[in-house]
């Protein structure tokens, strides 16, 4: 079939960027829980 | 991390079921073979884009004039999850326009306004970036963004009148024309997905935005100890 | 009507402060005309291409221009914080906003009309006999600039990286002003000159809609 493999690309680099944004979203949130970690353990040595 | 996980599972699920549709359900277009199954993720995820802009639009007014902090996070997670759904747009367009037209790209109508609406959301996440007080980028970008929105009717109307003077071959004929009802209910199907698609991303983006608002409290909090 | 008498008084203010610095206007000149120069050296067109890039590279020339000339427009009310000062001596803060896109509309439009005669000169087309219909679209792009540029001066004065967000934010936003004086002005420069109302109603449209935003919205705009 012609134009197969543009169809291929497409929906691959369509839901690459889905994927790679929730991914994006996901580490960030992980970056802050760690901080929200490290702060809360350092507010309670200080206290 | 569980919920992280099932959302995962919930997108590919999600992508599953559009494959199903797109490729088993609908049947093959006449004329322009099997490229034609582009447009089950190219107009959605177009779709999609105008709702989460126009959420955006939405939380921009209401924290300008209520000035609660959920309306910012709103604000800025519908923005950036409305700049992922047109890049996808602005990709899966060119790979298609290639082999049927042969060209990558041209200044017709929908091009010129996705791509400049794309700019515009782009310089929206640039200027949060750009503004370290939380209070002034809330209300700045959301300025911005009321501005912006604004602009996207003149945009287009502009692009259309442009597009009178210099007449070009109609690039996108419009799929609604003389749509095999398979076709129509998978575009539907697809597009109720999308919608879940943008339901789930937005809810992980607004969690991180507000994440991120505890965050700077607690350094606040740290910095006065 | 107060509005009115206030931001005449400012619009005072702000012509008086150029008029004296000289700072804005010459450099902004200099600058139009250096890129337009550029343009006509790169692409060195023959008539014809001139007619047809002459407009839009015009127009992204002033787009350029007017970048960089709106920088200092709420930049320079940080200093000595005059911007507090101009808060307390107005009831309305439209008319800081209506009094400093007044200039600015008049700064643009000034050398815009100085860099017609040379553009006239680089890109071999004839001005003279739609002098006055290219005052009325310059016009109205110029509003179209000053507007929006206006606005989000004051946001980027408040931004890092202000000299470059400022171009960020307005020149995807003045694609209508771009596309719509650029045709408007290639249509005047034609063999058989006409008046395209069409882009003239994009202007004026475009000038409304942020003229009532910018009324809506200036005074948040000021906030500290």
């Amino acid at each position: 079939m012609k134009n197969l493999d543009s169809v291929l690309a497409a929906y691959l680099a369509g839901w690459a960027i889905f994927f790679l944004y929730y991914v994006s979203v996901a580490r960030r949130m992980n970056a802050l829980r760690e901080e929200i970690e490290r702060l809360k353990s350092s507010l309670n040595r200080g206290k | 991390m569980l919920k992280t996980i099932l959302g995962a599972a919930i997108l590919f699920v999600l992508i599953a079921l559009t494959a199903y549709l797109a490729f088993h359900y609908a049947p093959v277009e006449k004329s322009m073979g099997i490229i034609q199954k582009i447009f089950y993720l190219h107009l959605p995820s177009a779709l999609s884009s105008f709702v989460a802009f126009g959420i955006c639009f939405y939380a921009n007014l209401m924290y300008v004039f209520k000035r609660q902090p959920k309306w910012d996070w709103l604000g800025a997670s519908a923005a950036e999850v409305g700049l992922a759904f047109i890049s996808v747009v602005l990709v899966t367009g060119p790979i298609w326009a290639h082999p049927v037209w042969g060209i990558w790209w041209t200044w017709d109508a929908r091009l010129t306004l996705t791509f400049v609406l794309w700019l515009l959301y782009i310089s929206y996440l640039l200027l949060r970036s750009m503004l370290e007080e939380p209070d002034k980028r809330a209300l700045f970008s959301a300025l911005f963004g009321i501005f912006a929105f604004l602009d996207v009717p003149l945009v287009y109307f502009s692009i259309r009148w442009w597009r009178t003077q210099h007449p070009q071959p109609v690039i996108l004929g419009g799929p609604g024309s003389g749509l095999d009802p398979r076709m129509r209910l998978s575009y539907l199907l697809v597009w109720a997905a999308f919608t879940g698609l943008l339901i789930l991303l937005l809810n992980a983006r607004y969690k991180l935005e507000a994440m991120r608002a505890s965050v700077e409290e607690l350094r606040r909090e740290a910095e006065v100890q | 009507m107060t509005l009115l008498s206030n931001a005449s008084a400012l619009l005072g203010k702000e012509l008086r402060t150029e008029f004296r610095s000289r700072e804005l206007l010459p450099t902004t000149v200099v600058f139009i005309f250096i890129v337009i120069a550029l343009f006509s050296i790169t692409f060195h067109p023959t008539t014809s291409e001139s007619q047809r890039l002459g407009p839009g590279l015009l127009w992204v020339a002033f787009l350029f221009a007017a970048s960089l000339m709106l920088q200092p427009c709420f930049l320079r009310e940080q200093n000595n914080d005059t911007l507090s000062a101009l808060r307390l001596s107005v009831k309305d803060p439209f008319a800081i906003f209506f009094a400093k896109l007044a200039a600015n509309t008049f700064f643009l439009l000034l050398t815009e009309l100085l860099m017609l005669p040379f553009f006239a000169g680089f890109f071999n087309v004839h001005i003279l006999s739609v002098f006055p219909q290219l005052v009325l679209v310059f016009f109205l792009g110029s509003l179209g600039i000053a507007i929006p540029g206006t606005a989000f001066s004051a946001i980027s004065a408040q931004a890092r990286m202000r000299e470059l967000m400022l171009p960020l934010l307005l020149l995807p936003l003045l694609t209508p002003v771009l596309i719509a004086s650029t045709e408007a002005t290639a249509a005047l420069l034609e063999a058989n000159p006409a008046l395209p109302l069409g882009g003239l109603g994009i202007l004026i449209a475009f000038d409304i809609v942020f003229l009532t935003a910018l009324w809506l919205f200036g005074e948040y705009l000021l906030e500290e």
